[in-house]
């Protein structure tokens, strides 16, 4: 394999020592920040996941290398490696990663400084068949190693066999990302439907819901009573499709999440206990009859182009016929899917008339005329929280990528991790 | 079976090679820029499930973009192939041969 750059990437590079010269202007707008980045990481695989230490430390994942950490310094430890890596301070020869699955999330304990304790949402094949599991791992004093890998959740369900859809290849729609409240001190967990379409509506599997629990893996007691009768006690909400991102709100400590949507509708979704999403991709129900491997997730045309409000009467995101009490999204992003990843509300007074915004992020698909919409969004919830008042794009000072993970910096800054391998810090001005 | 498995792949070697030199490797660099680089990463190393482009021959990419621009379905991400590729002219897919083989190697 050849090092050498080619042309266009030597351009790509002048082009961001350019961009991040010069600061780009928000908008017109007097109180909106300037923006400049900072180029933190660059060179990986995948990166999907960001969380930081109470010293500014940056943990990361990347999808099929495993766990790092870049300290303050700027140096980075490589902690915990996946199957076929060698370069690790330790090797979990089961942890795999195979299509959309691997590596995911990454969290820090809220009383990390008296713990040491940091999360991970990882597929493994500990068990047979192979399941996405949470891991807590003990991070010694100079964060150079791990120890007492504890798997605290160990059944949330992975997709192993290809079938026929759109991205039907094994290790489909995990969710995976992984975040403690602020507000209750729990840890969420979000997962997806592995193109399974027994189960959003299932209060029995752990597959497309949202989980809440403490740090043992132990249901968060108010979940049961908020749920249907016999669901799982560590469910939360439950009937998504794939939720990759979430964050919870400043000043109400609400969790919103990003729910990818099929050929259409991406949503923001603002959580309360117990609540259904509304995805139910079954089969001969709600209109439709038999569907592609048992999941109607893209119908009624999969392979080609429509437009989405068809799509979205045929196979709703959010199906309020059949369940009235449905939660609707916030925001349904104009009725379009392009891959809506992760969410953070950018809270620092930096960050102007754009201070209590909560940024999603998109990595951008071009099917069926869909522009590809790779991009950044700041919406303003309305004061009550249920619905957006104003959607602005960020003015990306490096440029579009596939926006895979947004969080705030112990700076107030807003970091983000891209597929094409870099995790890049925007600083308002 | 081996042996025409054997022989298939000695002719791809063969015929790839010549065959990278048919293309307008610039021309497909634009191509690539504008239409495969948001999924398969601007130095065709893949990138979520989206799979790496390095090391593959031109014959190889002329086989699979024909393949999908004739609407059969290869893997998982045929129905993001299939209507990007129905777009491409012959001389589209060779210029798209020339640069990846090329470029990623």
């Amino acid at each position: 394999m050849s090092q050498k750059p080619s042309p266009r990437a030597l351009g790509a590079i002048a082009a961001s020592a350019l961009m991040a010269a010069l600061p780009i202007a928000a908008s017109s707008d007097t109180d909106t920040p300037e923006l400049k980045h900072t180029t933190v990481l660059s060179g990986l695989e995948n990166p999907w996941g960001m969380a930081f230490l109470p010293d500014g430390a940056m943990l990361f994942t990347e999808k099929c290398r495993g766990l790092s950490v870049r300290l303050p310094d700027g140096d980075v430890n490589k902690l915990v490696g996946m199957s076929d890596t060698e370069d690790y301070a330790t090797t979990a020869d089961d942890l795999f990663c195979e299509g959309q699955a691997g590596m995911n999330g990454v969290a820090v304990d809220p009383d990390f400084e008296e713990n040491r304790a940091v999360y991970v949402y990882s597929a493994s094949k500990k068990s047979d068949p192979p399941t996405n599991r949470v891991i807590r791992l003990t991070l010694n004093e100079d964060m150079s190693q791990t120890s007492e890998r504890t798997d605290i959740i160990e059944e949330i369900p992975y997709k192993e066999e290809a079938s026929d859809h759109p991205f039907g290849g094994p290790g489909a729609h995990n969710g995976g990302r992984l975040r403690f409240s602020p507000d209750d001190g729990f840890l969420y967990v979000t997962t997806g439907d592995n193109h399974n379409s027994q189960l959003p509506q299932s209060g029995d599997t752990l597959g497309s819901k949202v989980l809440r629990i403490d740090r043992d893996g132990e249901a968060a007691p108010d979940n049961a009573e908020a749920t249907p009768e016999g669901f799982d006690p560590r469910i939360f909400t439950y009937g998504h499709r794939n939720v990759q991102g979430i964050a919870f709100h400043p000043e109400t400590g609400r969790p919103y999440i990003t729910e990818h949507g099929p050929w259409h509708n991406d949503e923001v979704n603002a959580l309360e206990a117990g609540a259904n999403s509304g995805w139910d991709p079954r089969p001969n129900m709600a209109g439709r009859e038999d569907c592609p491997d048992d999941y109607c997730g893209y119908q009624p045309n999969q392979g080609e182009g429509m437009e989405p409000e068809k799509r979205d009467n045929y196979m709703p995101m959010t199906d309020t016929d059949t369940y009235p009490e449905a939660m609707e999204p916030v925001w349904d992003n104009n009725n379009l899917s392009q891959g809506i990843s992760s969410a953070a509300f950018l809270t620092d007074d930096k960050w102007g008339a754009w201070k209590g915004r909560l940024a999603v992020s998109f990595l951008g698909i071009g099917f069926g005329g869909t522009p590809t919409g790779q991009r950044i969004d700041l919406l303003e919830l309305s004061d009550d929280g249920e619905s957006v008042e104003d959607v602005t794009e960020l003015p990306a000072p490096m440029g579009s990528s596939r926006f895979r993970a947004l969080v705030v910096g112990p700076d107030g800054d807003l970091y983000t991790a891209v597929d094409e391998g870099s995790i890049y810090r925007i600083t308002p001005e | 079976m081996k042996t025409q498995l054997l022989c298939a792949f000695a002719a791809v070697l063969i015929t790839g090679t010549a065959q990278a030199q048919d293309g307008d490797a610039s021309a497909g660099e634009s191509l690539y820029a504008q239409s495969c680089a948001q999924c398969h990463g601007p130095e065709g190393k893949g990138m979520a499930s989206f799979p790496s482009l390095e090391g593959r021959d031109a014959e190889y990419i002329k086989s699979r973009l024909t393949t999908y621009r004739d609407g059969e379905k290869v893997g998982p991400n045929s129905g993001l192939m299939i209507p990007n590729a129905s777009k491409l002219s012959d001389s589209d897919i060779d210029n798209l041969a020339a640069y990846i083989s090329s470029s990623f190697e």
